[in-house]
C-alpha cells in the first residue's frame, strides 16, 4: 500500500466515524511516511497531538516545517528528548522524563487536548514499537488497551502507528482486536 | 404470578442512602477517585514517604479552595512559613493575591507556641499545653471562618506528645471541633517503609482516629521513581481503592490509574 493510499484510507476512516485505528507502516520509510500522514491531516484542518516514542519531537517539527505543514494546532508528547538529553524548551511540547512512565502519556494527552482549537482532532502515536524497547510485552499490551479505550472515551480520532517488520503476531492481534480498522496491513 | 414493581430504579451505589456534601479538591482526577470530593468536615490523614508529594497536594487543595472563595489555612510545623511561601512561588497554580486577600493563611506552629508560652526545652507538651494548642487551633478556625485546614505535619506535633493515649486524645478532640465547624482537614503524616510495607503513621494511632487515609508513596519502575496515591479509607463516601500515579503538571497535580502489570517485579514501594 502506498503512503498516498494509506493517507486516503485514514481520511476515509475518519469520515466513516472510526475512533481508533492501527496504521502499519514499513520500516524502510517509516519516519517520512509518518510525517506525511500528519501533514495530510493538518492540511485537512484537523488539530492534533503527536506522541513520539522513537525520535525527538524537534526532528518531527523540522520535517513538518520542511513539508510546509500548518503547525498552529499541533502539539507533542515527547518521550525521547529528556532521555537522550535533547532540547526540551518547545512550548507546544510536553516532555515525559522516561519512556517507562507510560501513565504520563495519558496524562499529557489529556492536558494537551484542552489546548486543541480545531473541532476535528487526532492523536498520532508514533510508535507502539518504540515503547517495546523499554517495557515488557505484558505491560505494553496493558498500556495499549488503556490508551485505546481512553482515546475512545475522548472521541478523538487516534492512530496507533506500528512498524510492520517489528510487530509480532501477539501484538498485532491485540491491536487488531482493539482497533476499528487496521490500515496498511 | 404477581408482577414485580419495575418503576423504581435500583441504585447503582452499593451504599445506597443519601450522599454527604463534598469538599471538592479540584485536583485533576482526585474528585473522581473520591466520588465528588472529601466529605465536608472530614479529617484526613495524608500519609506518605519523603518526596511523595504530600505538601504539594495539600497546598493545591488549599489554593483551589481559596480560589473558590473559601478561607483556607496551613499550619507549618516543620519549616518556616517564609520558606513555604517562597516554595509556593514555583507552582503555576499559586496566586499571591490569595495570601494578601486573607483567603490563604499560613501560620508557623513555633510562633503559635511562643505566643501560648508552651515551647518546652525538652520538646514535650504537658496536658495544659495540649489544651492551649487545641484552643489556639479552634480560635483560628472559628475567627477566620476556615473551611479547609492543613497541619504539616501531624507527625511533628505527635512527637511532642508524651504517649500514644495523648496522641489519640489530641487528634480525637481536634477532629471533633473541626467537624463541628465543617472544616475539612488534611493532617500530613510522615511515614517510612519497613520491609517493603508502608505504614500510615509513625505512632500507629493517627489512622484509627482519622475519617480518611490517603497513602502516597514512591514506586520504583526500572530504576525510575514514580509518585503514587491510594485512598485507603474515607468515611462518608464510596471511593476507589486502586493505586494511581500522581504527577505535577503545568496546571497542578493530576492523577491517572497506575498500570496493573507495572506494579510488581521491577516495581517496588519505597
Amino acid at each position: 500500500m502506498s503512503i498516498k493510499d494509506t493517507a486516503q484510507s485514514i481520511i476515509k476512516s475518519i469520515n466513516d466515524g472510526d475512533t481508533l485505528t492501527t496504521v502499519s507502516l514499513g520500516a524502510q520509510n517509516f519516519h517520512s511516511d509518518s510525517v506525511k500522514i500528519a501533514s495530510v491531516l493538518l492540511s485537512k484542518k484537523l488539530g492534533g497531538i503527536y506522541v513520539t516514542t522513537s525520535r525527538p519531537s524537534s526532528h518531527i517539527v523540522n520535517e513538518l516545517e520542511e513539508a510546509k505543514a500548518d503547525l498552529s494546532d499541533l502539539y507533542f508528547v515527547d518521550l525521547v528528548s529528556m532521555t537522550v538529553g535533547g532540547t526540551t524548551g518547545d512550548p507546544r511540547t510536553l516532555y515525559v522524563e522516561s519512556p517507562t512512565m507510560l501513565e504520563s502519556i495519558l496524562l499529557n494527552i489529556s492536558l494537551l487536548e484542552r489546548r486543541l482549537k480545531s473541532k476535528r482532532r487526532f492523536v498520532m502515536f508514533d510508535s507502539v514499537n518504540g515503547l517495546s524497547i523499554y517495557s515488557e510485552p505484558k505491560v505494553l499490551r496493558e498500556f495499549i488497551n488503556v490508551l485505546g479505550n481512553s482515546m475512545r472515551i475522548r472521541e478523538i480520532y487516534s492512530m496507533l502507528l506500528t512498524v510492520k517488520e517489528q510487530t509480532d503476531e501477539d501484538l498485532g492481534s491485540a491491536l487488531k482486536l482493539l482497533s476499528d480498522k487496521v490500515i496498511g496491513d | 404470578m404477581a408482577k414485580k414493581d419495575v418503576t423504581k430504579p435500583i441504585s447503582l451505589d452499593p451504599r445506597g442512602g443519601r450522599p454527604r456534601d463534598k469538599c471538592e479538591t479540584h485536583i485533576e482526577g482526585i474528585d473522581r477517585i473520591l466520588n465528588g470530593g472529601v466529605p465536608i468536615g472530614n479529617i484526613v490523614l495524608l500519609a506518605g514517604t519523603v518526596g511523595s508529594g504530600k505538601t504539594t497536594l495539600a497546598m493545591e487543595f488549599l489554593i483551589n479552595g481559596a480560589k473558590a472563595g473559601e478561607t483556607c489555612c496551613y499550619i507549618s510545623v516543620t519549616e518556616p512559613s517564609s520558606k513555604m511561601l517562597s516554595n509556593l512561588q514555583t507552582y503555576g497554580f499559586f496566586d499571591e493575591s490569595l495570601v494578601k486577600e486573607g483567603k490563604l493563611n499560613i501560620f508557623d506552629l513555633t510562633v503559635i507556641n511562643d505566643r501560648l508560652g508552651v515551647e518546652r526545652l525538652d520538646g514535650t507538651y504537658t496536658s495544659k499545653d495540649m489544651e492551649a494548642l487545641l484552643g489556639a487551633f479552634e480560635d483560628i478556625v472559628d475567627e477566620l471562618g476556615v473551611t479547609r485546614l492543613v497541619i504539616d505535619s501531624i507527625t511533628a506535633v505527635c512527637y511532642q506528645l508524651p504517649d500514644r493515649g495523648s496522641i489519640r486524645n489530641f487528634i480525637f478532640r481536634l477532629s471533633q471541633f473541626l467537624s463541628t465547624f465543617g472544616c475539612t482537614t488534611l493532617l500530613i503524616s510522615e511515614t517510612v517503609v519497613d520491609s517493603n510495607t508502608q505504614t500510615y503513621s509513625i505512632f500507629g494511632v493517627e489512622e484509627a482516629v482519622a475519617d480518611g487515609v490517603v497513602l502516597m508513596g514512591n514506586i520504583i519502575r526500572q530504576g525510575d521513581l514514580l509518585r503514587s496515591l491510594q485512598v485507603v479509607k474515607m468515611r462518608g463516601t464510596k471511593h476507589s481503592r486502586a493505586r494511581h500515579l500522581i504527577e505535577l503538571t503545568p496546571v497542578g497535580l493530576a492523577v491517572v490509574p497506575l498500570l496493573k502489570w507495572g506494579q510488581d517485579g521491577g516495581q517496588a514501594f519505597t
